[in-house]
């Protein structure tokens, strides 16, 4: 059953909030830790609100009412989000202040919002909402699990809409955490062309990426999700090709009806394996893109794959960063394939309608 | 249908279903003196902590330098004395998924590591294992389940939404059995936090007294193995309940309180009436939220009270026994609630004494047997305004 986006929002490193300009101005300027470009938060946010809203609370709310503004409706049925490391902001915050002050004179406000469901229930606070309400954590997968829900939701409630949501914030303390892990590229080691790399790491990144779907087409739709499927137990190429070759199938899609593929390689050479080997043989002849050089990794950089592919296919282009030349031909099915950490992989397909 | 073909349970009432059971019957609480957590606020308190050490619960599940956490290994106990009781030994026989929930996951872990990593002086790396989600993805795997892995973390009502999640993906055909639970363990940062909050009672905790204080923290994981119809007949299997509905909303008012009038809790009851096909009137019993603050325990009661009108149903709250054990508390009273059918006993809310003043019900303060319970209705609420019901049904 088709999943319409009939309004997206998304804050990422690059200037997404402006989509013409992302078209025309984004870039891949990869540096070890890849901040969001934030709006404005006044023009999404009541002031009194946004006072005590940490960075991903921020970003989470922001976006969400940009896919409602672009949908052009102010309420949903569901809210179900999905973040990987959560609000780590207020936890490394009130962690802090219990190491330092000896679990004595401590505060609540860091606490109250540290909980993963903070900016689904900020959401449900700002528009009123008391519909289902749900948020997903299982790293690599915690936005995929958001949309498979989405789906499910959307089966079992007719002429719905919900707002679904991937989002993670990389503040400080988690960069330095994932330094210590060894999971950060050397700035040494950066090079632009991903597939590419022969080191080990990733370029941090961080972001909010939010959807209204609804499986009714109006005039605000952009693109349709005709599948998502995900895997935590690939161990290698042959495998991801097979699981891959059964998705098209089931979509009843041939790779000839893929026209572009958007690959979540992370820059770390033996975490991109898979991946790379099965662009090569399995996408030979297929336009491959590599989104993360403009997000960054995190858990949840798939929902700004999924937001870059409904924009190339309603605006029917592809930033001239990501791809300098293509043919002109319609841009019909975009095939996200993602991997997190070579353990946990998803595959989505966005399609024109 | 969806049917409940096994259970597991650790928590501060015992380590499994049968000591778990014991405890109930025979009124005995789990909640007492602090020996594990070390938190300055030990000797203060009371919790529901479990009373075994990290190398003993390792030994429990027949590890041995697991480096699991304290998080991972609950989960994993329950978890295999669920797939036990369904007798499961193949989990690829049928599409099988895992479904947690958990509120901090690898905490209890890093808060040990990160003053030193503040310092710059930790090596160790824990940020890998501190992912909420990192429970599930260890335990799936040591158990062999692929098919669909996955984390809710809706604050304390979490496992009731991992219990709904798995009977939608049976009803949606996804998949034909699922584990879904919850776990949490004690940790000075949740006990610190529901400290500032200044709704912890420093003694056992009263839920629905006139008098109560606050809740009572306490830790666990409980698991339930629900399978499809198709499975059960194939397989000849014999249910220990049925799930019969479900329902999720929101309460919409506030960050962490109820609203007075349980708006939320109120449409997740009406939800999981609907879902079941149920009047009200039909509900024998409800395993309450109660966690014995102010603020819960009113509103639900108000909740109840405009679901059920002049036919109140006996209800309890079993926080006081396993004090109040956040993202596993729903899947934990899940499990006691299945109890409650299978033994049809109604198990008493302890320590409570005195009549609210605002509102007319009072609890099951006493043991009651024989008592015929055909659907039973389960509450958990949570902060971000997270409100589900279940109910569960007799075969």
């Amino acid at each position: 059953m088709a999943m319409y986006i009939n309004g997206t929002g998304c804050i990422s490193h690059q200037n997404t909030i402006d989509v013409d300009s992302f078209f025309e101005n984004s870039q891949i300027d990869l540096l070890p830790l890849l901040p969001a470009q934030e709006p404005d938060y006044k023009d999404y946010v009541p002031t009194n609100m946004l006072r005590r809203m940490s960075h991903i609370i921020k970003m989470g709310v922001a976006a969400a009412k940009i896919s409602l503004q672009q949908a052009e409706i102010e309420n949903v049925d569901a809210i179900i989000t999905g973040t990987g490391l959560g609000c780590f902001e207020d936890t490394d915050k009130f962690l802090k202040t219990i190491i330092e002050n000896n679990e004595q004179l401590l505060t609540p406000t860091s606490f109250i919002q540290s909980t993963h469901n903070t900016v689904a229930g900020q959401i449900a606070l700002l528009i009123k909402c008391h519909n289902y309400n749900f948020t997903y954590t299982q790293q690599g997968l915690s936005f995929e699990s958001a949309l498979v829900d989405a789906s499910m939701f959307l089966n079992e409630n007719k002429n719905s809409n919900i707002l679904v949501g991937g989002l993670d914030e990389a503040i400080q303390p988690y960069y330095d955490l994932l330094v210590k892990a060894g999971h950060i590229k050397k700035q040494e080691d950066i090079i632009t062309e991903i597939e590419k790399n022969k080191t080990k790491g990733f370029c941090l990144g961080e972001g909010a990426s939010f959807f209204v779907l609804s499986n009714q087409k109006n005039k605000t739709t952009k693109a349709q999700i005709k599948g998502i499927k995900k895997f935590t137990s690939i161990k290698e190429g042959h495998d991801l090709q097979s699981k891959l070759i059964a998705f098209l199938q089931e979509l009843n899609l041939s790779i000839n009806d893929i026209s572009l593929v958007l690959s979540g390689n992370s820059g770390d050479a033996e975490d991109d394996k898979i991946l790379n080997e099965n662009n090569k043989h399995f996408f030979s002849t297929t336009d491959v893109v590599y989104f993360k050089n403009l997000c960054g990794e995190y858990f949840t950089a798939s929902a700004f794959a999924l937001w870059l592919a409904s924009i190339i296919i309603e605006k029917q282009r592809v930033p001239k960063t990501l791809l300098q030349e293509r043919s002109n031909k319609e841009l019909k099915n975009i095939l996200i394939v993602n991997q997190y950490r070579n353990t946990e992989y998803s595959f989505m397909c966005v399609s024109s309608c | 249908m969806v049917f409940v073909t096994g259970i597991g349970i650790i928590s501060a009432i015992g380590k499994n279903v049968s000591e778990t059971l014991s405890s109930l019957l025979e009124s005995c609480t789990g909640i007492g003196k602090i020996n594990h957590l070390q938190t300055i606020h030990k000797d203060n308190y009371v919790a529901g902590e479990i009373n075994y050490s990290l190398q003993e619960l390792e030994g429990l599940g027949g590890l041995k330098n697991s480096n699991y956490n304290r998080t991972t290994l609950l989960s994993l106990l329950a978890t295999q004395e669920a797939l036990a009781s369904a007798d499961i030994k193949d989990v690829t026989a049928h599409r099988t998924g895992f479904i947690s929930a958990s509120s901090v996951g690898g905490m209890c872990h890093s808060e040990l590591l990160y003053k030193d990593f503040l310092e710059h002086k930790s090596h160790e790396n824990f940020i890998d294992t501190h992912y909420t989600g990192a429970h599930a993805t260890d335990v799936a795997k040591h158990f062999g389940i692929t098919d669909c892995v996955t984390t809710i973390s809706t604050a304390c009502s979490s496992a009731a939404n991992a219990i709904m999640l798995g009977a939608r993906l049976i009803n949606n055909n996804i998949l034909d059995r699922v584990i879904v639970g919850g776990t949490d363990a004690l940790c000075k940062f949740t006990f610190n936090g529901f400290n500032t909050l200044m709704i912890l009672d420093k003694e056992w905790c009263k839920p629905f007294d006139n008098n109560r204080k606050g809740l009572n923290l306490g830790e666990g994981a409980a698991y339930l193995v629900l399978e499809s119809e198709r499975v059960v007949k194939a397989e000849n299997k014999k249910s220990l309940a049925i799930l019969s509905g479900y329902g999720n909303a929101n309460d919409a008012f506030h960050q962490t309180a109820s609203s007075p009038d349980g708006q939320g809790a109120y449409a997740a009851i009406q939800k999981a009436l609907e879902v079941a096909n149920l009047s009200p009137t039909k509900i024998d019993y409800i395993n309450a939220h109660g966690t014995g603050t102010a603020n819960n325990d009113s509103s639900e009661a108000a909740a109840i009270q405009s679901i059920f009108k002049e036919n109140i149903p006996p209800f309890s709250s079993t926080k006081a026994f396993t004090g109040h054990t956040l993202a596993a508390a729903a899947s934990i009273e899940a499990v006691i609630t299945i109890l409650s059918i299978q033994h049809k006993a109604i198990f008493p809310n302890l320590n409570c004494v005195t009549q609210m003043q605002d509102t007319t019900l009072f609890p099951v303060t006493s043991l009651q047997k024989n008592a015929v319970l055909n659907h039973v209705l389960s509450n958990s609420f949570g902060f971000g305004g997270n409100c589900s019901s279940l109910i569960f049904s007799k075969n």
